[in-house]
């Protein structure tokens, strides 16, 4: 098993013109000490309608006003970059959010695991293996123990081919007698990801689901499929 | 005039899911996912709704942060998004009220 750089065809070169976006390092780094209601309020208003601050820090009386249970200026920085993401139209701001959710992947992940380790868009190379042709979002390369992310803004992002693709390099890797451990990385609630996943046939038992709710714990150690 | 509870601001949720699955529904691929993700976010809320918290009054705050968002959910047009606030509603929903999706 080992890691490649993905191939830098057209895709990769516009996309990586969306990950080097300002807006997309300053969106990832406030969210990755968010809370969930900051990280929920980040969710709701880059894909609202409205564009009026004041109505989406009505919407959340727990971060802001007089009841606020937080300090409000990091919620203020969260709303401010998410207006701005949900400015950018409609085409440009599933781009950016896609993008947002792979950099604070790697950024929480970096927390514990050389920054070195913790690359994007690579594919994994097997012996005999066609390679897949979608690289891998976010992997940690690690020797004896690699990792694959595949991020998603929303839970409607899981689909078979995503759940085949890992799987499949799960299964390569222990064909070499190497440990790859896969996961999914979802900026959505986990009740809507096993709506999802409850719906997919494709094989998901050994795929770890990081919903909305354990962003957190990928700054933790890694852990087993759940 | 009797308070307004957060049981009813919850049902208030609940019918504003329905609308939103309505209009996901016209993505045909996605009919079944839809229809479960309403169920499960309903189940949800109403289970929010039927317990202690729901027999609470609503502080003003609170009336206004889930009117806000059950508007906010009402301006939505396209189908593609309003599967996306399908899951996004009661989440903004159920930490406004203080509990957890």
């Amino acid at each position: 098993m080992r890691f490649q750089d993905a191939a830098r065809d057209g895709r990769a070169v516009v996309y990586a013109s969306i990950q080097a976006d300002p807006l997309v390092a300053r969106a990832a780094e406030l969210l990755s000490t968010a809370s969930l209601a900051e990280r929920v309020l980040a969710r709701a208003a880059m894909n609202g309608e409205s564009s009026d601050p004041d109505r989406w820090r009505r919407m959340f009386p727990t971060l802001f006003g007089p009841a606020a249970l937080v300090d409000g200026r990091r919620s203020e920085a969260i709303l401010g970059a998410a207006l701005a993401v949900a400015d950018r139209g409609e085409q440009v701001r599933s781009q950016v959010r896609g993008a947002i959710v792979e950099e604070l992947t790697a950024r929480l992940l970096a927390r514990r695991a050389p920054a070195a380790v913790v690359r994007r868009e690579r594919r994994i190379l097997f012996d005999g293996v066609p390679a897949e042709i979608h690289p891998y979002d976010v992997t940690v390369e690690v020797a004896g123990l690699g990792e694959a992310f595949d991020c998603k803004w929303g839970a409607r992002g899981i689909n078979a081919d995503v759940l085949h693709q890992l799987d499949d390099a799960r299964t390569h890797a222990l064909d070499e007698e190497e440990q790859l451990r896969v996961s999914l990385v979802v900026f959505d609630a986990e009740r809507s990801c096993r709506v999802r996943l409850d719906a997919q046939t494709a094989p998901h038992a050994q795929t770890s689901l990081v919903a909305l709710e354990q962003l957190d714990a990928l700054a933790g150690p890694a852990r087993a499929a759940s | 005039m009797d308070a307004t509870t957060i049981g009813a601001l919850l049902e208030a949720a609940i019918a504003a899911e329905e609308a939103l699955g309505e209009l996901g529904e016209s993505i045909e691929d996605e009919w079944s996912y839809v229809n479960d993700l309403r169920q499960a976010w309903t189940d949800r809320l109403a289970e929010v709704a039927a317990g202690p918290l729901g027999e609470r009054a609503a502080e003003p705050a609170l009336i206004d942060a889930i009117e806000l968002a059950i508007d906010e959910a009402g301006r939505v047009r396209d189908p593609h998004r309003a599967i996306d606030w399908l899951s996004t509603l009661p989440q903004v929903v159920l930490l406004a009220a203080g509990s957890e999706p």
